[in-house]
């Protein structure tokens, strides 16, 4: 699990919101499972970008798992705009699951 | 980077099938128990006729239908072509079904029928053509939608065949009477639709929700090029009466069963997820199940004396309709029926509210049952068939109509699910 981000402080509250977001089949948090990409924090435009995938391409559960993980962001940063992008460069892939993540699904 | 861009079809035009499927399920399950007798006859009988289009057309199509409704956009990656002629295709197949199976029921094969078999193939080619539009541009996951493609143009011979049978009845259209061309009807129906169709859509979705690593295309088009051939080579022998092609095209289809058996295997043997849950156990049930009547068929082309009995090819019928296609049925609802229902209730509430998990919809002790139901019924009713014990056949059927009803309260619960979010 390899997430690049420009402020790493933000970024640990940020993963903190985004570990609530759960894949509805999977049931695991988007985090472990590896789905968050990149996290990025502009002060000049006070917006928070978020780049992550999913585990299939145009997944039917895409869309709500995309909503929960922009709601989650807004949650935890009120006062900045979230954008948030869906990409598939690279494809998601099980070695982005982290060790927590293999462990809850070895159980 | 692209949006995150709503890519579902409306439920309200997936649903129906999900419960006009169930509805055909419970409905050929009473059949198979009220005529338990019939089952040591001959198979062309009014009765199992009437089973063997519910379960192949009101269950097995219809379920499917809907669920390629659902499976296309996520395989085009763009919205379904019409959702308008996705519901002509419910309505046209769904008056048609009744009509069809009662004529066979009564074995009154005159106008009504004729009409049924008729709303049927109009039914099929309103969803043939929405797949058609669907694939227009490059799909992205190209290989199965081809799988899924290919075989609904099976299906479309299969129904076209099915019609001119029907006519033929009647008005003498063909050369030969119905019953010369009805495997002919069978085979079209069971390895162009249920084969391809259940082989392309299983090697998506199994790997799917095993989360498994494993991927093999080459293997999968070269599953897609042995059941094609030995469906082809098959009518070729048919139609030109050479009997020696049928072993060979039934090696072929053997072949491509047990390339699939090994890719569902290594599937199963890279997936990241430990336990497997029942939907996933009973749909990799499936392809184990498919192999007994590829042996049925191998074992019956060896044996020429004595002949084999008439209700040999019943059983292999009831392994086809009752065992394979319904074991990944009743598999894959659980894993794609829930998701539908969470998306329409859930889905706007997702990150702002708790929301229960998809999987919370389904009543699992239920599932339990249905499941013991289910595959005690199948041998059961098997034993009985190979044991000719009439005792069996009947305790065997019961089971699958118990399976059948808990089936159909499982999907209810769903589908009249009503949202429990915390605020």
């Amino acid at each position: 699990m390899m997430i690049e981000t420009n402020n790493p402080l933000r970024s640990t509250a940020a993963l903190a919101a985004l570990s609530t977001v759960t894949d509805p089949e999977i049931g695991l948090n988007i985090v472990d499972l590896g789905l968050v990409y990149r996290l990025d924090f502009d002060a000049a435009t006070n917006t928070v970008r978020c780049d992550m995938s999913l585990t299939t391409q145009f997944c039917p559960m895409g869309s709500a798992i995309t909503e929960a993980a922009r709601n989650a962001l807004a949650g935890a940063f009120p006062e900045s705009d979230i954008d948030l992008r869906l990409t598939f460069n690279p494809p998601w892939s099980a070695e982005r699951i982290s060790p927590e993540g293999r462990e809850f699904l070895n159980r | 980077m692209i949006s995150p861009a709503q890519t579902t079809t409306p439920p309200r035009v997936v649903l129906p099938f999900y419960g006009y499927g169930a509805g055909c399920f419970l409905v050929a399950t009473l059949l198979l128990l009220s005529h338990s007798g019939a089952l040591p006859g001959h198979y062309f009988q009014p009765s199992l006729l009437a089973i063997t289009h519910l379960m192949a057309l009101g269950w097995g199509t219809m379920m499917t239908f809907g669920a390629s409704y659902q499976l296309m956009p996520v395989l085009t990656g763009k919205l379904l072509w019409s959702n308008r002629l996705a519901r002509v295709s419910f309505w046209l197949s769904g008056l048609g079904i009744p009509l069809l199976v009662w004529g066979f029921y009564r074995f009154n094969l005159g106008g009504p029928t004729l009409v049924g078999g008729a709303l049927v193939f109009l039914g099929i080619s309103a969803w043939l053509f929405n797949m058609a539009g669907s694939m227009s541009e490059k799909p992205l996951e190209q290989l199965h939608a081809v799988f899924v493609f290919s075989a609904g143009i099976w299906l479309w011979l299969t129904a076209l065949v099915g019609l001119t049978l029907l006519l033929n009845f009647r008005y003498p259209v063909l050369a030969a009477d119905s019953l010369h061309y009805l495997s002919v009807h069978a085979h079209l129906g069971i390895l162009g639709w249920f084969l391809l169709l259940i082989t392309g859509v299983g090697a998506r979705l199994i790997p799917m929700f095993l989360i498994s690593k494993y991927e093999n295309r080459r293997l999968l088009w070269a599953i897609y090029g042995l059941v094609n051939g030995g469906l082809l080579l098959y009518l070729a022998g048919f139609l030109m009466e050479i009997s020696g092609m049928v072993f060979p095209a039934m090696a072929l289809v053997a072949a491509a069963i047990t390339l699939f058996i090994c890719f569902c295997h290594k599937a199963y043997k890279a997936r990241l997820r430990r336990s497997v849950d029942i939907p996933v156990r009973l749909s990799l049930l499936s392809p184990a199940l498919m192999t007994l009547p590829v042996l049925m068929l191998l074992a019956s082309y060896f044996r020429k004396s004595p002949p084999v009995e008439a209700s040999f090819f019943v059983s292999y019928g009831l392994l086809i309709f009752f065992g394979w296609i319904t074991a990944i049925l009743l598999g894959m609802t659980f894993k794609t029926l829930p998701f539908i229902i969470w998306n329409k209730v859930y889905g706007a509430l997702a990150g702002r509210q708790q929301t229960p998990a998809p999987n919370a919809l389904i009543h699992e002790g239920v599932l339990r049952w249905m499941r013991y139901a289910y595959l005690s019924g199948l041998g059961v009713l098997l034993s009985g068939m190979i044991l000719s014990l009439s005792a069996l056949l009947y305790a065997g059927a019961a089971l699958l109509f118990v399976s059948a009803m808990l089936y159909g309260y499982l999907v209810l619960r769903i589908l009249t699910h009503k949202s429990q979010a915390a605020p």
